[in-house]
C-alpha cells in the first residue's frame, strides 16, 4: 500500500497528544483516590495547551489526504458503520472536551464536572485511538494488517509517544513521578517491540489467496499476466503496490526497529539502572521513539499487501503446495475476526 | 429484488478493448464525467477507467490458453466499499442494486477502494473523487433513447457480442438464463462479496478432422465428386492414399 505521509503526521500528533493526556490525567484521577500528589495547574495547563495543538496539527495535517478537504465534516455521517467516520467524530470529540477540561481545570469551577471531562477526554482518546487501529484492522483485503495485532500496537505506540515525553517533563517540572514513567516508558516500549514482532512473524504464516482463487481457476493450473490492459501504471497498481516502498522495505524496517525500540530501550534502561535521568537522555528518548514511529508506520503501509494485486500478479507469490502426493488446497476463507 | 449486471462470455471475448474505449468514450462526456486524463499523448499517458481488460495465459507451454478479462466494478450484493464510506457517499440503489457514488458528498479519502478486493474503483486526481463503474445508469434509465439503446455503453459497444447486461435475480432475464446455461461464475468467491457481474467459462472446442474426413468422403456424399476433385488438385499424400481406398 502506498504510505500517505498525512496520515502518519496525523498518528504521530494525536499519539502524543492522547498518550500525553492518558497519562496526564491518570495522574489527577489517582489523586481523588488519595494516590500521589497531582499535577501542579500551570504544568496541567502547558501540557493540555500542547496536547490541544497537537491534536489540531494532526486533524488539519490528515486532511491533506483527502481529495475535498472542505467536505471533511460530512464524515460524521455514517457514524453506524464506518470506522473512519468514528475516529472523525471521536478525535474532535476529544480535542473539543479537552478544551472544556482544560478550562474547568483551570478556573477551579466544580470537581464533579473537572473529572466527568477528564474521564470522557480519557474515553474519547482511547477509543479515537482504538477506531483509527481498526480502520486498518478491519480491513480484510490487507491481509497483514487485518488481525488484533494490528490494534493493541496501535494503542502501545500511542502509550510509548505519552510514556516517554511524560518521562521527559517530569524531569522538565521536576515533578515526583520520573521513576514511574521511566519505568512505564520501559514496560510500553517493551509491550510496543514484543506485538511488532508478532506482527511481523505473523505475517510469514499467513495462508495467501492466489491468482487462480481471484480469477477462480481451477487452483492447480499455471496462470500468468500477459497484458494488464495499460501501458503505464494506473490507480490501482500505485495505490497498492509502492514499488519504491517494496524495494527499501528491507532496509528501512531494522532502522525503524532499532530507532522505535530498541535504541530508547537502551537509553530508558540507563537512566533506569545509573539513575542519571537528564534532559538529553529523556529527550532523545522520545524524539527516538518519534522518527522511530514515523518509519514504522510507513513500513505498516508498505508492508500491506493488498489482494487486488492478485489482478496484476503484484501480489506475494505462496501458489498451492505439494503435499504426500497430492495438491493441498489452501484455506483461504478471510473472517473479519 | 433487482439486481442489475454485466454477464461476460470469456469464450467469446477477444480483448479488443472495444468496450473499454465506449466506457470511456460515453462517461467522460455523460453524467458522470470526465473520466480526466492525464499526459495523453505523452510518453506516459495515464487516466480514469471504468473500465479494463486484462490478459492472462493458463497453461504450460505448448498446452496454453489465452484470454481476456474485462474487469469493471461487480457491483457486489454484499458491497464491503459501501459500509466503509464515512460521508454515505458511496451506496447502493435498492431499486436495481447499482453501487454509485456521489461526487457531492465524497471527500477523496479512497478507503472505498482500500475496499474493493477487485480493484474497480479508480480515484480522479483532477475532481478528487472516487470514480467507478455505473452501469451507464444515464443510458438505462433514457426513456428518450430506443428501447434496445437502452444498455451500458460496453454491451452496446463489443463487436463479438460477449457481454450481456440485465437483472440477475430475473429468472425470465437472458442474463439470468445464460448464467444457468452455462456455468456462470464470479471473480474472487472467497471474500465474501458475492458480486453480481459473472463471466461465463471458456469451452474448449475441438474439431476432430479423422471423423470430418470419413463422413464427407463416403461415396454416397453428394459432394462426394466435388471432394474427390479438390483432393487430386491439392495432391497431397494421405488423401491421395484415402482416395486409393475408396476408390
Amino acid at each position: 500500500m502506498h504510505p500517505p505521509l498525512s496520515l502518519i503526521f496525523f498518528f504521530l500528533t494525536a499519539g502524543t497528544s492522547i498518550g500525553l493526556y492518558i497519562f496526564m490525567y491518570a495522574i489527577e484521577f489517582l489523586q481523588l483516590f488519595g494516590k500521589g500528589q497531582g499535577l501542579p495547574k500551570e504544568v496541567i495547563l502547558k501540557m493540555g495547551i500542547l496536547e490541544l495543538i497537537l491534536i489540531g496539527l494532526g486533524a488539519f495535517g490528515a486532511s491533506f489526504h483527502l481529495g475535498h478537504k472542505l467536505r471533511a465534516w460530512k464524515a460524521i455521517k455514517r457514524f453506524r458503520t464506518s470506522w473512519l467516520s468514528r475516529e472523525a467524530v471521536f478525535s474532535g470529540a476529544y480535542g473539543v472536551s479537552l478544551l472544556v477540561y482544560l478550562a474547568l481545570n483551570q478556573l477551579g469551577a466544580n470537581p464533579f464536572f473537572e473529572h466527568f471531562f477528564g474521564i470522557l477526554t480519557f474515553v474519547l482518546g482511547v477509543l479515537s485511538g482504538f477506531s483509527t487501529a481498526m480502520i486498518y484492522a478491519s480491513n480484510k483485503f490487507v491481509l497483514e494488517w487485518n488481525t488484533s495485532i494490528t490494534v493493541i500496537y496501535y494503542l502501545l505506540m500511542y502509550l510509548m509517544l505519552g510514556s516517554t515525553l511524560m518521562a521527559y517533563f517530569s524531569y522538565l517540572y521536576n515533578l515526583p513521578y520520573l521513576g514511574t514513567f521511566i519505568f512505564l516508558s520501559f514496560l510500553f516500549l517493551a509491550l510496543g517491540l514484543g506485538f511488532r514482532l508478532a506482527f511481523n512473524i505473523r505475517q510469514f504464516y499467513l495462508k495467501r489467496p492466489t491468482m487462480n482463487e481471484a480469477l477462480n481457476l481451477p487452483h492447480n493450473r499455471p496462470i500468468r499476466v500477459i497484458d494488464t490492459g495499460s501501458t503505464t501504471d494506473n490507480y490501482c497498481t500505485e495505490e497498492f503496490y509502492y514499488r519504491k516502498g517494496k524495494e527499501m522495505l528491507s532496509t528501512v524496517i531494522p532502522v525503524a526497529y532499532l530507532l522505535t525500540f530498541v535504541v530508547p530501550l537502551f537509553l530508558v534502561l540507563y537512566a533506569w539502572i545509573t539513575g542519571t535521568a537528564n534532559t538529553w537522555i529523556l529527550g532523545l528518548t522520545y524524539l527516538f521513539v518519534l522518527v522511530g514511529s514515523a518509519l514504522e508506520r510507513w513500513s505498516f503501509f508498505v508492508e500491506g499487501n493488498h489482494v487486488q494485486n492478485l489482478f496484476y500478479s503484484l501480489y506475494p507469490e505462496e501458489g498451492y503446495r505439494l503435499r504426500k502426493g497430492y495438491m493441498e488446497r489452501k484455506e483461504t476463507k478471510i473472517s473479519l475476526y | 429484488m433487482a439486481q442489475f449486471a454485466l454477464v461476460i462470455d470469456l469464450n467469446t471475448c477477444v480483448g479488443c478493448h472495444a468496450c473499454a474505449t465506449n466506457c470511456k468514450e460515453w462517461n467522460t462526456q455523460a453524467a458522470f464525467g470526465p473520466l480526466s486524463d492525464f499526459d495523453p499523448y505523452g510518453a506516459n499517458p495515464e487516466g480514469v477507467w471504468y473500465n479494463r481488460i486484462m490478459t492472462y495465459e493458463t497453461g504450460e507451454f505448448p498446452n496454453t490458453q489465452v484470454f481476456h478479462l474485462p474487469k469493471s466494478c461487480l457491483h457486489c450484493q454484499d458491497a464491503p466499499c459501501v459500509p466503509v464510506c464515512p460521508t454515505g457517499a458511496s451506496y447502493k440503489r435498492e431499486q436495481d442494486g447499482i453501487v454509485l457514488v456521489n461526487y457531492d458528498d465524497c471527500i477523496g479519502c479512497k478507503l472505498c477502494s482500500w475496499s474493493c478486493p477487485y480493484g474497480c474503483r479508480e480515484f480522479d486526481e483532477a475532481d478528487k473523487v472516487m470514480k467507478k463503474c455505473t452501469l451507464c445508469i444515464d443510458r438505462i434509465y433514457d426513456e428518450t433513447l430506443p428501447p434496445e439503446h437502452r444498455k451500458p455503453a460496453c454491451v452496446l459497444t463489443c463487436p463479438a457480442r460477449a457481454r450481456f447486461f440485465g437483472d440477475i435475480e430475473d429468472p425470465n432475464s437472458e442474463v439470468y438464463k445464460v448464467i444457468e446455461e452455462r456455468n456462470g461464475f464470479v471473480l474472487f468467491p472467497d471474500m465474501g462479496t458475492n458480486p453480481a457481474n459473472h463471466y461465463l467459462p471458456r469451452i474448449e472446442t475441438k474439431i476432430n478432422l479423422e471423423e470430418f474426413e470419413k463422413h464427407i468422403l463416403k461415396p454416397d456424399n453428394p459432394l462426394f465428386l466435388e471432394v474427390m476433385k479438390r483432393h487430386h488438385v491439392s495432391n497431397k499424400a494421405p488423401q491421395e492414399k484415402q482416395v486409393e481406398e475408396v476408390g
